[in-house]
C-alpha cells in the first residue's frame, strides 16, 4: 500500500483501483494508467431522477445544466466559465444525469488535472443556481427534450417505463415531463443542490497518467475545505430516504405510441431485479447471448430472418428493481404481433432450456474482451466506474470479469425463468402513421 | 481576466513523437503502420483501400451493399461460422463504404489479432456474396432509407448537400426516393460485379495500435494479404463544388417539433491547401465547441437552442467541401434563431477572429490532439486518416506547432476568404410552425 496523504484514509484496493476517503467524507478512486499522457477526472453524485417527485421531474437534469452557469470564481463574465477554462486546454468535458446519479467529467492532457479538480471543488458548493440563468437554460433543455421526442425509440421507451412503473420514480423520464421542466424554479433546483452536492454524497475518480501524490494533494487542497454535508450528526437523513417502492405488477400491461413515421417497432420489457441482486450478473451474460454480434439469438432469429432491421437487448443495472428490455425495429411489411411473439419466444426458450455451452463461452469471452477494452483510455474507465458507483458498489467494475466467469448455464436459465412471467411484462408498440403531405416551402 | 491556477507541473510534453514510435513498412500489398503502446492486451486497427467508383453511376450504391455483405460468409465458412469466429474471441470487425474507399475497423485481444486479420483478408478476398444475403442487405438499406425520412437531422443535412454540390461529387447525398430506387434496382450480380471490379489492394493502408509486435503483424499481413491484386481503376467524380444562388428549402416532417436547421455554402478548399488550418481554426472559434462564439451567444446568452455548431465539412485532399452551421430550434424560435445565427456569423466575419479567441482555439486544438490519442482506436483512426491524405506520420507530431503558428491576421484572412455569410443556403426539417 503506498503512502497516503494525511487527509485521506485508505479504504481498500481492488483490481488495481485504490479507494480512499477524505476526512470530509469524499470518496476518492485512483486508477493509474500511463499508456497516454491524458487524465480523466470525474465527480459522481448519488442523485438523479430516482430522487425526484411529481412536479419536480427533470429537476436533477436541469440542475446539471445550471452547474455550467458558473460560480463567483468561474463564470463567463470573467472569461473563466467551466467550458472556456477546460476546453481551452483541449479538455473534453460534459455531464450526464441518469436515474441514480449525476456525473461531471473532463478528459484532458495530464498536466492540466489541477484545473479540473479546482473547478469541480468550486462548483460543489459554490455554484450560482440563479433564476436568471434558469430562464435561458430552460429553453435549452426544452429544446433537448423536443429533440428526444423526435426519436420514436426514445418516446417508446418513455411510454413503456411510465406504464411499467406506477409509483417508483423510474416511471418518469430522466429529462422530466415537459410541464415540470417549464415550471420548476431555481429554488426547486437548489433544494436538490443543497441536499446532494456534498462530499459525503460524492465520489471523485482520477484515471490515467497522474502523479498519485500530486493528485491527492490537489484533491485535498480544493475539496478539503468543504464540509461533509448539510447535517453531520447521526440523525442525518440521506437523500434517498423518500424513494417510493414500486408495488408488485400483477398482470401484463400494454402501451401503443402513434407518431408520424415510416416503420414500426416493438419493445418488450420484463420487471427485473436491482443491479446488485445475485441474478444481475447472469442477466448481463443473457444480454450478451441474446444481442452481442451476429451470433446473438436476436440477430439470428429476427434480423437474419428478415423480420427486423435491428434487434437488441439491454438491462440497465439500477439501484432499485428495473426492466430487462428487448427492442426490435420492424422490417417493411412485418407485423408487430409477429415480432412481439418472436421476442417473447426467444426469452421463454432460454428460461426453459438455458444457453448452449457455446453461447455461454462466447458470452463470457465477449465480457473478457469488453473488460479489456473498457480499460482502453481513461474516459472508458471512469464512465464504467460511474455506473458501478451509482449502484452503490464500485468494486462491481473491478471484479466484473471474475464475477462473469462464475456465472453458470443454470444461473442464466434460472435468472431468465424468474424474469419471464407475462404478469410482469410491459409491451410497447410504436405504430407509424402516414404523415400529412404539404408542399415544401422554397425560396430563392 | 482572472486566470485559474494549474498546480501541476507537466508530466509529459504535449508533443508525442509518433514518427519515431511508429513502424511503417510494406507488408505484402499493404502500407502498414504499427504503433506499439503501453495498453495491455488490446489492439485496434483501421484499414482502407481505394475503390475508384464512377460517381456518375450507381457504383457507390453497389459498393455500399458490398460493404454490407463482406462479413456474411466466405467461400470457406458460412455467415454463422464467420460470426462465431469473431464473437467467440470477443473481437469485432466491420466494413464500411464511403464515397471513394472501403474501410475496415476492428479490435481484438493481442493473442487473437492474427486470426482476426486472417478473417478480414478472407472477407475481402473470398467473400461468398450470396444472393439471399445481398437481397437482405438491400432490404435493410431500404428500411434505413425510409427511417431516415423521419430524421430531421438527416433530411436537413441531405437537402443541404444537394444544394451545394453536383450529383457526381463525393459529398452528394441522394434523395431518399432516388436512393431507394437505385438500391432496389441493384441485382446480386451487380454487387458481385462491383466487388470484382472495385475491391483490390489499390492504396491499401493498415494502421495497428496497442499491445502490438510490429514484426509479427507485418509477417501476418504479408502472409494473409500477399498476392491480393489491384484493380488499377481511376475514380471518376467531380472534385469541385458548384456554387449556386443561395436560397431556403423547408422539408416538412410531421410530429417533429424540434427542427433541424442548416446554414451552409460550398468552399473551394482542400485539406492540403496552404490556408486550411487557418480557416479551420477560425471556424472553430466561431462554432467548434461550447466556448465558441455561436454557443456562447445563441445557446448561453439567448437560450435559443440545445445544440449549435459550425464546421468545415467534407473537405478532403481530393475534393472541395463546405462551411456550415448546424442548429436545432423549436417552432417558436425557428425564424428568430435563423436570423440570430446569420447575424452572428456576419458579425464574426466582419470583426475578424479576436486574438484571444484564436489563442484559446490554438491551445484547444493542441490539447484535443493529445486527448484524441487516449485510446488505441483513436490513435489507429488518426494514423489511417493521416496516411489517406498522403501525409507522413511526422505531420501528426508537427500539427500542434502548425496550429500555434497561425496568426490572427492569417485566421481572419482565411475566414473572410472561405466564409461568406451572403452565400449561405438554409435548409429546415421538421414540423413547421404553420403545420403545428
Amino acid at each position: 500500500m503506498p503512502d497516503t496523504h494525511p487527509a485521506f484514509e485508505s479504504v481498500r484496493t481492488v483490481g488495481g483501483i485504490e479507494e480512499l476517503r477524505h476526512r470530509n467524507g469524499l470518496t476518492v478512486l485512483l486508477v493509474p494508467d500511463a499508456a497516454a499522457p491524458v487524465v480523466a477526472f470525474q465527480v459522481t453524485y448519488r442523485v438523479g431522477s430516482r430522487n425526484e417527485v411529481s412536479g419536480l421531474t427533470g429537476a436533477t437534469h436541469l440542475l446539471e445544466h445550471l452547474m455550467f452557469k458558473g460560480s463567483e470564481r468561474f463564470n463567463r463574465d470573467l472569461g473563466t466559465s467551466v467550458f472556456q477554462t477546460l476546453q481551452s486546454v483541449g479538455g473534453q468535458i460534459n455531464a450526464t444525469t441518469w436515474y441514480d446519479r449525476t456525473n461531471y467529467y473532463a478528459l484532458l492532457p495530464a498536466e492540466h488535472l489541477g484545473l479540473a479538480v479546482e473547478i469541480e471543488a468550486d462548483r460543489m458548493r459554490g455554484a450560482r443556481v440563479r433564476d436568471e440563468d434558469l430562464a435561458s437554460e430552460r429553453t435549452v433543455v426544452l429544446n433537448e427534450l423536443d429533440r428526444g421526442e423526435n426519436e420514436p425509440l426514445r418516446t417508446l421507451l418513455h411510454a413503456v417505463y411510465a406504464t411499467a412503473f406506477h409509483a417508483h420514480p423510474y416511471g418518469h423520464p430522466v429529462i422530466g415531463w415537459r410541464s415540470d421542466v417549464e415550471t420548476v424554479t431555481a429554488e426547486g433546483l437548489r433544494g436538490f443542490y443543497d441536499a446532494a452536492y456534498w462530499p459525503r454524497n460524492a465520489t471523485a475518480t482520477v484515471a490515467g497518467a497522474y502523479d498519485r501524490t500530486e493528485a491527492l494533494a490537489l484533491i485535498d487542497q480544493h475539496f478539503g475545505p468543504i464540509a461533509s454535508g448539510p447535517e453531520t450528526g447521526d440523525g442525518a437523513v440521506p437523500i434517498e430516504a423518500s424513494v417510493t417502492r414500486e408495488p408488485e405488477q400483477r398482470g401484463e400491461r400494454r402501451v401503443v405510441l402513434k407518431q408520424a413515421g415510416e416503420l414500426g417497432a416493438v419493445l418488450v420489457a420484463q420487471k427485473a431485479p436491482a443491479g446488485l441482486d445475485p441474478d444481475a450478473d447472469a442477466l448481463d451474460v443473457l444480454v450478451q447471448a441474446l444481442a452481442a454480434g451476429k451470433s446473438g439469438r436476436l440477430y439470428r432469429r429476427l434480423t437474419d430472418a428478415g423480420l427486423t432491421t435491428s434487434a437488441f437487448a439491454f438491462y440497465p443495472r439500477l439501484r432499485d428493481p428495473g426492466l430487462f428490455v428487448l427492442y426490435a425495429a420492424l422490417a417493411p411489411d412485418v407485423t408487430h404481433a409477429t415480432v412481439e411473439a418472436e421476442l417473447i419466444a426467444v426469452l421463454d426458450e432460454v428460461a426453459r432450456d438455458g444457453l448452449t455451452d457455446a453461447e455461454l463461452a462466447r458470452g463470457r469471452q465477449q465480457v473478457v474482451a469488453d473488460e479489456a477494452f473498457g480499460r482502453d483510455g481513461p474516459y472508458a474507465v471512469v464512465a464504467q466506474l460511474n455506473e458501478a458507483i451509482a449502484l452503490g458498489d464500485w468494486t462491481l467494475y473491478a471484479e466484473y470479469r471474475d464475477r462473469i466467469d462464475a456465472v453458470t448455464p443454470e444461473a442464466v436459465r434460472a435468472a431468465a425463468a424468474r424474469l419471464v412471467s407475462a404478469d410482469r411484462r410491459t409491451v410497447g408498440h410504436y405504430i407509424p402513421e402516414a404523415s400529412g403531405e404539404q408542399p415544401a416551402g422554397s425560396g430563392g | 481576466m482572472e486566470s485559474p491556477s494549474s498546480a501541476s507541473s507537466p508530466l509529459f510534453t504535449p508533443s508525442i513523437p509518433l514518427a519515431t514510435r511508429t513502424v511503417e513498412v510494406d507488408a505484402g500489398p499493404a502500407r502498414l503502420l504499427v504503433l506499439p503502446t503501453a495498453t495491455r492486451d488490446v489492439i485496434s486497427f483501421r484499414a482502407s483501400f481505394l475503390t475508384a467508383p464512377d460517381l456518375g453511376t450507381s457504383d457507390d450504391v453497389a459498393l455500399g451493399l458490398v460493404g454490407d455483405v463482406l462479413d456474411k460468409g466466405t467461400t470457406s465458412r458460412d455467415r454463422h461460422a464467420f460470426a462465431d469466429a469473431l464473437d467467440g474471441r470477443g473481437a469485432t470487425l466491420s466494413f464500411y463504404s464511403d464515397s471513394l474507399r472501403i474501410g475496415v475497423a476492428g479490435r481484438a485481444l493481442r493473442a487473437d489479432l492474427p486470426d482476426v486479420l486472417a478473417l478480414a483478408a478472407e472477407a475481402l478476398r473470398e467473400p461468398l456474396l450470396d444472393a439471399d444475403e445481398i437481397r437482405k442487405a438491400a432490404d435493410r438499406t431500404v428500411a434505413a432509407i425510409r427511417r431516415s425520412r423521419e430524421s430531421t437531422g438527416q433530411q436537413a443535412g441531405g437537402t443541404m448537400a444537394r444544394r451545394l454540390v453536383p450529383p457526381d461529387h463525393p459529398n452528394y447525398i441522394y434523395t431518399p426516393e432516388d436512393e431507394e430506387a437505385r438500391t432496389a434496382a441493384i441485382t446480386p450480380d451487380d454487387v458481385r460485379d462491383a466487388w470484382r471490379r472495385h475491391v483490390g489492394s489499390d492504396g491499401f493502408l493498415l494502421a495497428v495500435v496497442g499491445d502490438a509486435d510490429p514484426g509479427a503483424i507485418a509477417a501476418t499481413v504479408a502472409d494473409r494479404f500477399g498476392g491480393w491484386a489491384a484493380h488499377g481503376l481511376e475514380a471518376r467524380f467531380a472534385p469541385d463544388a458548384a456554387p449556386t444562388a443561395p436560397g431556403r428549402v423547408d422539408v416538412p416532417i410531421a410530429d417533429r417539433t424540434s427542427l433541424d436547421v442548416r446554414l451552409a455554402h460550398a468552399v473551394a478548399l482542400r485539406r492540403d491547401s496552404p490556408d486550411f488550418l487557418a480557416a479551420y481554426a477560425a471556424v472553430y472559434a466561431l462554432g467548434g465547441n461550447f466556448s465558441s462564439r455561436l454557443m456562447q451567444t445563441i445557446r448561453d446568452e439567448q437560450g435559443l437552442t440545445y445544440g449549435i455548431g459550425a464546421a468545415l465539412g467534407g473537405v478532403a485532399v481530393e475534393h472541395d467541401g463546405g462551411f456550415g452551421v448546424s442548429v436545432t430550434l423549436s417552432q417558436e424560435s425557428l425564424e428568430r434563431g435563423i436570423v440570430a445565427v446569420r447575424e452572428e456569423v456576419e458579425r464574426f466575419v466582419a470583426e475578424g477572429v479576436p486574438a484571444e479567441a484564436l489563442a484559446g482555439v490554438q491551445t484547444t486544438l493542441a490539447g484535443l490532439h493529445v486527448v484524441a490519442m487516449a485510446t488505441t482506436g483513436g490513435l489507429a483512426a488518426r494514423l489511417l486518416v493521416n496516411a489517406e491524405r498522403g501525409f507522413d506520420v511526422g505531420y501528426l507530431d508537427r500539427y500542434p506547432d502548425l496550429v500555434r503558428a497561425i496568426t490572427p491576421a492569417e485566421a481572419t484572412a482565411a475566414l473572410r476568404r472561405h466564409v461568406r455569410p451572403a452565400d449561405l443556403h438554409v435548409t429546415v426539417a421538421g414540423t413547421l410552425p404553420s403545420l403545428a
